[in-house]
């Protein structure tokens, strides 16, 4: 179940706080980097929701941002929709890609949940890549950011554009620990923990999972619209289940149904990616080592972990207090 | 499209099912027997390639490559059973799929390392070069040799399966692993001699497929996912099932691209869909 402890919301606005300040007094690459870690941060949290209170360890998430991308570019590019249309089209294409696949996996569990969500992305990335349309495996350019200058912002600057990832990350937290607070979020937890208990109470799992897939997909749609505008330019490889698997990655090294440990992990993984490409081009296999120490070493994550020892001590300390009132 | 067109899709065809149903028996007897998923299946088959490549350099002999390349295999495989498969048995299925995800990282960079980034080839012994004339069309005799391969295979593993006594003790290792226990069944030795075949099997497919596909870092991620589909199609931990559903999956495949170039990248994606959604367990589950 989610608590906005308030260890948590101090973690959330100092990372915030931090990565503004690290774009606004760092050069063009370190507000790329900022960038970079708000789009990872962003599809981690989305990926917690499903995974980390909802169970559903999907495999499709990189397909579902690749989705609202796609989406983005062909309502602007090919259509010649304005952006802000394009991009709450592109979210609502991701959001009902979510829905979808929730729907038709609703009945499976476990590892066939993992292989049957592998299975629609790769279906994603295939069609897409297959497409001439689409510009098949050379992707899609000529994409644009949105117009501010009605605020008096230009996005085309680089520091602007970094603030603006930033700003929208602390917005899909809020979306989410709302959602996860709300009745809707404690059935999902519930579906988590004990489904055959859910569904001796009448409530529908399938429609849960699938709404619950459904509102991951939306926030991984966020993350799309920013991928999209970030580069200018798409290509099918942003679907690729490797992809995915990142943003599992992520999600694992901070923290599993934290919700503020995705987004220490996302900027530990893009940290640690580009100090250690400085030393050697081999940062593929020092990620499957430091994922393969920090499943053996329990699972929980950084943030997690640091948690869990937290609560740990607060209990000694309960049943210590416990101990001297009975004496 | 005359007689000859379609007999060069069903030969084509074919050996793609054979070289699914080499990497899909390992992967679906590990999964029905250790309820372990392995996604590092794919990277076994790639570094049989590799070291399958540089054996058949050293040795000379594509043969001795043959033999030696599983063998390796199997040993890395038992390194991982003994470090890591062991204590993930229980840990359920996320924490399995992201190790082995790490561990595909890792082989994939150990082979650029070790091989480098560029595709290699291995040449098929001088016996089996050339094309073979079988009345209406003439096929690559290597290829008709991988079809033999994979059809021994299959034989020997349902033999092995059906009809000997190991072969029951893993059958009802799969069917019901707490009663074969209590029959005295050494389940725990059982698993790791099955996790080692899976293995083996894994080298085998990486070293006999080199001749025709050449060795890329990118051929174990790449195979990965048409063998995950042919086991969760056919039914975890069934080898009728792996059967069944490396033809199901080679044909469609094959086939599709041949005919119905648009369609072919999705339709076995389409069937995955609908074996899930109509029949959750695969079409020939191990357990009744």
């Amino acid at each position: 179940m989610f608590f906005q402890s308030h260890a948590r919301t101090a973690v959330l606005l100092f990372v915030l706080i931090g990565l503004v300040l690290y774009a606004a007094t760092g050069s063009y690459f370190a507000r790329e980097i900022v960038v970079e870690i708000a789009i990872l941060a962003i599809l981690a949290i989305s990926l917690d929701v499903a995974a980390g209170y909802g169970g559903m360890v999907s495999l499709c998430h990189g397909a579902i941002m690749g989705m609202s991308a796609y989406t983005y570019a062909i309502l602007s590019v090919k259509f010649g929709l304005p952006t802000l249309p394009s991009a709450v089209g592109g979210i609502a294409a991701a959001a009902v890609f979510g829905t979808a696949v929730g729907w038709i996996t609703g009945r499976t569990a476990g590892i066939f949940f993992i292989m049957a969500t592998l299975a629609f992305g790769q279906m994603a990335y295939t069609l897409i890549f297959k497409s001439r349309w689409l510009g098949g495996d050379d992707g899609m350019g000529g994409l644009d950011r949105f117009d501010l200058s009605w605020l008096g912002i230009n996005l085309g600057d680089s520091l602007s554009f970094a603030v603006y990832t930033v700003v929208c990350l602390g917005l899909v937290y809020l979306a989410a620990a709302w959602v996860l607070r709300s009745g809707f979020g404690r059935t999902l937890s519930g579906l988590h923990s004990n489904e055959d208990r859910l569904q001796a109470l009448g409530v529908n799992t399938v429609i849960h999972r699938a709404r619950a897939l459904g509102f991951s997909g939306l926030l991984a749609g966020v993350a799309g619209i920013l991928a999209a505008q970030h580069t200018l330019y798409i290509s099918p490889e942003l679907l690729f289940w490797t992809v995915s698997g990142e943003i599992l990655i992520v999600v694992i090294l901070g923290g599993l149904g934290t919700l503020v440990g995705p987004i220490v992990g996302a900027v530990l993984f893009v940290m640690l990616k580009h100090e250690v490409s400085e030393y050697t081009n081999h940062w593929h296999m020092v990620v499957g080592l430091v994922l393969i120490a920090a499943v053996l070493a329990g699972g929980r994550g950084i943030f997690g972990q640091i948690e869990y020892w937290a609560a740990d001590r607060r209990r000694a300390g309960k049943e210590q207090s416990a101990e001297a009132g009975d004496a | 499209m005359d007689a000859g067109f379609w007999i060069l899709q069903f030969l084509n065809a074919t050996q793609f099912s054979m070289l699914l149903f080499l990497l899909s028996i390992g992967l679906t007897v590990i999964f029905g027997l250790l309820h372990f998923v392995n996604l590092a299946h794919g990277a076994l088959y790639m570094l049989g390639a590799y070291i399958g490549i540089s054996a058949a350099a050293w040795t000379g002999s594509f043969w001795a490559a043959l033999v030696l390349a599983p063998i390796a295999v199997t040993l890395i495989g038992a390194v991982l059973y003994f470090t890591l498969i062991d204590r993930l048995r229980s840990a359920g299925p996320m924490n399995q799929v992201l190790v082995t995800f790490g561990l595909i990282f890792v082989f994939i960079d150990l082979v650029r390392i070790g091989w480098g980034d560029v595709a290699l080839g291995l040449n098929a012994p001088q016996v089996l070069s050339g094309a073979t004339d079988l009345g209406i069309v003439s096929y690559p005799t290597y290829r008709l040799f991988l079809i033999g391969l994979g059809a021994m295979v299959m034989a020997i593993l349902w033999i092995v399966l059906s009809k000997t006594q190991i072969g029951a003790m893993i059958r009802a290792s799969v069917e019901n692993e707490a009663m074969a226990k209590a029959l005295g069944i050494n389940v725990g030795e059982l698993f790791f001699a099955v996790f080692c075949v899976g293995c083996a099997l894994a080298g085998l497919a990486g070293v006999a497929a080199a001749p025709v596909l050449s060795a890329t870092t990118g051929m174990g991620i790449s195979i990965l996912i048409p063998t995950l589909i042919v086991v969760v199609i056919g039914g975890l931990g069934s080898l009728e099932g792996a059967i069944v559903g490396s033809f199901i999956v080679g044909f469609i495949e094959t086939f599709s691209a041949a005919i119905l170039p648009g369609l072919a990248a999705i339709l076995t994606y389409v069937l995955l869909a609908a074996v899930l959604v109509l029949r959750p367990r695969g079409l020939l589950p191990a357990r009744a």
